[in-house]
């Protein structure tokens, strides 16, 4: 008796793996051929929510008193979607699984302040540029007078947020580097004495540190790189030419400019031509 | 200090969203992984031979690879290979994938624990429920299991308080849970920028969570005292 139940019991496990490859197997073939006929464009429409992976970076994308995800670019992404006539979803990712995110369509698309390196653009379909930023290096503020130019930073040991441009601008120069998993811990490294220099973010380190933030006793002094910020989608996406083309129409009519003058970073935005 | 105790009512209501994830989490997982937990352990002890091997090569492999891993899998294997993404983007999509991770996770490691439970009753019981005329289900249910779950009490503590940990690393799929909160003031959430204390503060949660968990389960184990 109980063998005859093992028996079934163990059938049934070994039919239901089955079932699951077969189903499994089905969906993909269904979903390639659908693929083969269906742009990224019509497959965000007829979902009708353009989900965007995100982080919470003050002043791209953050969250207003309502929790409402407001900021430059979220307004833009939110304008972006009604011209698409969908909605746009903003949802928080790890930072490290932009792309893993992306191919797994768990979003649509990366629209926070993302700079675009060779890393990025290669695994991306990207948009044009609309945004300058460079990294500059964080120190604090009572050593700042000796760190004024490149040559004087040689011997500091350096944390940079892992895969970040701020990694690649400390490896370019040859600098003794630490990664982190964030810019943010990257400053901690600072603010703790663990590491004597962070490279992050203008745009960040405009809002982070210096009087009246979290890090009162941190500034920052050189820039090592400048760099364009982009919008990046599934790679071989047409959503990126769509973008552009809104881009184009927002830079000319003057709503990105008013968008970015909401934000305060008006004079770091790209002409769109 | 003072910015500290400015910051604190905000960072608190933040950590308490963040840490009703956790709970959520710890909970869901709890409920789903029990009882899967003992069908695992049946199949393991079972002496049709391919069921067995099957159950225990699920342990293997579960217990072998990283918990991080196995949540990376779960999460993003159905659309980067499948290209169906079962989950979606949203919140409530991470938290199944993050529930469905654990409870498969944390149901080998009961499995292990209520075999060795099972295991550990003395022979004696068994032939003393023949004795007394007991059908072989009135022997497990009335003796063995019974004895069981007196014995796997303390190993279970341990894994349930790991559990309440190892919950944070849901945060590698984005699951917003307690650590996730506080590591966001670092760089700037809630209208507060380079905060680094929440995060540490996270841990009191824990320390909390797991002291109440340890007097309940202890109280559990004393109950349980008079089968010796």
């Amino acid at each position: 008796m109980k063998k005859i139940t093992a028996l079934a019991l163990t059938s049934a496990m070994v039919l239901s793996l089955a079932a699951c490859g077969g189903s499994s197997s089905d969906t993909k073939t269904s979903d390639d051929s659908k693929k083969a006929s269906k742009s990224d464009v019509e497959y965000v429409q007829d979902k009708g929510t353009l989900v965007v992976g995100i982080t919470d970076f003050e002043p791209m994308d953050y969250k207003d008193d309502n929790d409402e995800w407001i900021g430059f670019d979220a307004d833009m992404a939110k304008a972006f979607a009604k011209s698409l006539g969908v909605d746009a979803e903003f949802v928080e990712i790890d930072w490290d699984n932009k792309v893993m995110e992306l191919d797994g369509k768990t979003i649509d698309c990366v629209w926070n302040g993302m700079t675009l390196t060779d890393e990025v653009t290669s695994a991306m379909a990207c948009t044009s540029a609309y945004c300058n930023n460079a990294q500059v290096v964080v120190v604090p503020s009572d050593k700042a007078d000796k760190y004024q130019d490149k040559d004087s930073l040689k011997d500091l040991s350096f944390a940079v947020e892992s895969g970040s441009a701020g990694e690649e601008a400390v490896s370019g120069e040859g600098y003794d580097y630490t990664a982190v998993s964030s810019q943010s811990d990257a400053l901690m490294e600072v603010a703790a004495g663990t590491s004597d220099a962070a490279v992050i973010d203008l745009l960040m380190a405009g809002a982070m540190v210096g009087k009246g933030t979290g890090y009162e006793n941190l500034t920052h002094t050189v820039e090592l790189t400048t760099e364009k910020y982009g919008v990046g989608f599934r790679k071989g996406s047409d959503l990126a030419d769509k973008l552009n083309e809104f881009f184009k129409t927002s830079y000319n009519d003057g709503s990105m400019k008013k968008c970015a003058e909401t934000y305060g970073v008006q004079d770091a935005i790209i002409e769109q031509k | 200090m003072d910015l500290i105790m400015k910051q604190m009512p905000v960072v608190v209501s933040a950590l308490n969203v963040g840490f009703l994830q956790t709970l959520k989490l710890f909970i869901v997982t709890l409920i789903g992984a029990l009882p899967l937990g003992l069908v695992i352990a049946f199949g393991s002890m079972s002496h049709f031979k391919p069921l067995s091997w099957l159950a225990r090569l699920i342990v293997w492999v579960i217990r072998g690879t990283p918990l991080m891993i196995q949540l990376l899998i779960i999460y993003y294997f159905p659309g980067l290979v499948l290209h169906n993404p079962i989950w979606g983007g949203g919140e409530a999509g991470r938290f199944l994938a993050a529930a469905v991770s654990f409870i498969i996770n944390y149901a080998c490691y009961f499995s292990e624990i209520y075999r060795g439970g099972i295991q550990g009753v003395p022979e004696g019981q068994k032939e003393a429920g023949l004795v007394l005329g007991m059908t072989k289900h009135q022997i497990f249910f009335k003796i063995t299991l019974l004895q069981m779950i007196k014995r796997i009490v303390p190993p279970m503590s341990n894994e349930i308080i790991t559990l309440v940990k190892d919950t944070s690393l849901a945060r590698i799929i984005a699951l917003q849970e307690i650590i996730w909160a506080g590591q966001a003031f670092m760089k700037g959430s809630h209208g507060i920028s380079g905060a680094i204390w929440p995060l540490f503060f996270t841990a009191v949660y824990y320390l909390i969570f797991n002291g109440i968990l340890t007097v309940l389960l202890g109280r559990l184990e004393k109950k349980l005292e008079y089968f010796r």
